[in-house]
């Protein structure tokens, strides 16, 4: 296995704009068997590199959304007790009623674990779920095993998945939890790396265009008080719909008129904000 | 090879693990890094685990790799103060020469780097604290720079404001550590608090009740029913902002101690930070109010439905609310004045208080007081104030 690790390195995807720093943190986690923790603004593209990745070296992804009432448990295995109640009711399933086994469920992080194939494996948003969600969590992942104590059987990962955390830079994790992970924190891109990604979705982009969307884009996020800074994703379909509307023209951005608001702003508190600072000519 | 290395990020205040050590120099035998690029992110991946470090980093490691200088210790500190001060001072160049003993025209040539050079230098000199003495800076004293000393126009540097009217702080690090455990003798604090806990039952109704369902299927004959019962989560955050500045919160340091040890446990989410006397740019999470600032307008990105309370006398001069620079705290002033801010938290949390532990009887006389309470409810920190402030919290 650890040679078939090192020959897949990791060098970008098609749809994904990769710097030498990340990729090279990507490649030592990956060969150190170790979860990478990545940190940063929603929309710097913490989840988009676990698809990148997947995409890039022919894996699987699995992805766990984790929610903040979850627990270890359901991301591990479910033991489906209804259905089994119900079979024993009426019978009709070609299920084995007495063998437990046969309604046990393999949550995400089993899944990844019996996967035949090596994995990618995403924990989306970790920062939701309690500390003990964590520290748990990172002791199955440090092991790569797990009981089921329904049917006093211990499964094993077949194969190390690549693990990738994201954390919403907002609350930070306990220290064992960081202890075991490599951290990486992705900055919000500056226009240049901007300018790169939109580049890179949309090929065929008029560059006078891209140079007033980025610019106004950078400028909208200035504005105070706004609870959901418009993030690359926003950005991205807020120049599709421009393309898309045969009226506009790149120019009205610089007199400080913005079209489709909404599509940047998201919350209607935030898209009043927006639209009350950019209302008075352009914002400075 | 790189235990140098190690140690110093150890002694610059990272916390590093001998064991991420360790798997640094794995990834090292592993033949994994193999230029010093590589060897600096890598090593920041596996050594470094928040980005607040990571300045702290990129000092140390250019120092050791790259020959660079490292800043002087606590040289940092000092800066941001000294920075701040003379931005202050240099609004008015004829108070600022007269505080540093230099004649205006002197102090003409000299670039505001130098200035800086100047004031750090007196602040170096001086070893150890100091009282009194017409030389260095420190308390009382004829000094021009220094606090509660007679110099007209001088600045004031840290220490306890002996007279009322604050003049400006710039160097206030000496205060207690709040959260250590003091004295429990206030047992009603606690008994208000549970309040809060055991409410709103979140969630739907999703959970099997196993013994209800048993018991209705052997009623219906076998017939299986489900019972199904609503999972009860304490989901409550709660952010608890304390006043812990100035002499005038100190009768109530026990009371705010007390809450606190019960705010601990009770809570799933419970943050806690300072202000002092209002709030203004920034909350802080550390009880000396120096090193983890949180501005307030990032607290938008919280949930609406998080509980703040706000806990402090709320006593202050009528300008400290109003003007936009009204903080007594030169670091904190940038523009927005301390009404705007609170006005700004009250409508991101419609669920809020302010607890105010002077009795009810003197609000009418402070006119902070009435102001404060035209944004947010206010309530006695007593067990019946804090009884209304918990109904007034849980309302819908």
């Amino acid at each position: 296995m650890e040679g078939n690790i090192s020959n897949k390195k990791f060098s970008g995807a098609t749809r994904y704009v990769l710097d030498d720093e990340l990729a090279s943190i990507v490649n030592v986690s990956m060969a150190l068997e170790m979860p990478l923790l990545l940190k940063g603004e929603p929309g710097t593209g913490k989840t988009m590199l676990a698809h990148a990745i997947a995409k890039s070296l022919a894996m699987p992804l699995i992805v766990l959304n984790v929610k903040s009432s979850m627990k270890l448990v359901h991301a591990l295995y479910q033991y489906d007790t209804l259905t089994r109640l119900n079979d024993s009711r009426f019978s009709d399933s070609n299920r084995d009623v007495s063998n437990i086994e046969d309604y046990i469920k393999m949550g995400k992080i089993g899944q990844s674990f019996t996967s035949e194939q090596r994995t990618v494996l995403l924990i989306d948003e970790i920062d939701k779920a309690d500390t003990d969600f964590q520290d748990d969590m990172l002791d199955v992942l440090d092991q790569m095993e797990f009981d089921i104590i329904e049917i006093d059987k211990t499964m094993k990962a077949v194969h190390r998945p690549v693990i990738i955390i994201t954390s919403n830079a907002k609350k930070d994790l306990s220290d064992p939890f960081l202890g075991r992970c490599n951290f990486h924190h992705i900055a919000f891109p500056d226009p240049k790396m901007m300018r790169k990604i939109i580049g890179v979705h949309f090929p065929d982009i008029d560059s006078n265009l891209m140079e007033n969307a980025v610019t106004t884009f950078y400028r909208v996020r200035k504005i105070d008080a706004v609870e959901k800074k418009p993030a690359t994703r926003e950005l991205i379909n807020w120049i599709r719909a421009l393309k898309s509307d045969p009226d506009f023209k790149p120019k009205t951005l610089i007199t400080g008129e913005i079209p489709y608001l909404g599509v940047l702003f998201k919350k209607s508190q935030d898209y009043q904000r927006a639209v009350e600072a950019t209302s008075g000519g352009p914002v400075i | 090879m790189f235990i140098d290395f190690f140690y110093s990020l150890k002694t610059a205040g990272i916390q590093v693990s001998p064991t991420s050590f360790l798997t640094l120099q794995k990834a090292l035998n592993m033949g994994l890094i193999n230029s010093l690029d590589e060897f600096y992110t890598s090593a920041r991946a596996i050594l470094v685990k928040s980005e607040r470090y990571f300045d702290v980093y990129d000092q140390i490691f250019a120092h050791r790799f790259e020959g660079a200088e490292l800043p002087e210790v606590q040289g940092f500190e000092i800066d941001e103060i000294s920075r701040a001060m003379l931005d202050e001072w240099l609004k008015d160049p004829q108070a600022l020469a007269q505080a540093l003993d230099m004649d205006e025209a002197q102090l003409l040539q000299l670039t505001p780097d130098e200035l800086i050079r100047y004031f750090k230098a007196r602040l170096n000199d001086q070893k150890g604290r100091h009282y009194g003495g017409a030389t260095w800076i420190g308390t009382g004293g004829s000094s021009p720079v220094g606090h509660s000393g007679h110099h007209p126009g001088a600045l004031r540097v840290g220490g306890v404001s002996r007279n009322q009217s604050a003049v400006k702080l710039a160097l206030e690090r000496r205060y207690k550590d709040y959260t250590r455990r003091g004295l429990l003798t206030q047992d009603m604090v606690g008994e208000a608090l549970k309040r809060l806990r055991n409410m709103i039952p979140v969630g739907p109704e999703d959970l099997v009740d196993i013994d209800k369902t048993i018991y209705q299927t052997m009623k219906n004959c076998g017939e299986i029913e489900i019972v199904f019962s609503r999972s009860l989560k304490d989901r409550l955050k709660v952010i608890l902002a304390i006043d812990n500045g100035g002499w005038s919160m100190d009768p109530y340091i026990p009371v705010v101690q007390t809450l606190f040890d019960y705010a601990r446990d009770q809570f799933k989410d419970v943050k806690i930070c300072y202000f002092h006397n209002t709030v203004y740019d920034v909350l802080w999470e550390d009880p000396a109010r120096a090193s983890k600032p949180i501005p307030v307008e990032h607290l938008s990105a919280f949930d609406p439905q998080t509980r703040l309370i706000l806990l402090g006398d709320a006593s202050m001069a009528p300008y400290e609310l109003m003007a936009a620079d009204g903080s007594i705290h030169v670091e904190e002033r940038s523009g927005k004045p301390s009404l705007e801010q609170l006005k700004f938290l009250a409508q991101t949390f419609p669920h809020s208080v302010w607890l105010n532990p002077a009795s009810s009887q003197l609000w009418d006389y402070t006119p902070s007081i009435k102001t404060i309470r035209q944004i947010f409810p206010m309530f006695e920190l007593s067990l019946d104030g804090l009884e209304e402030a918990v109904r007034h919290l849980m309302a819908r």
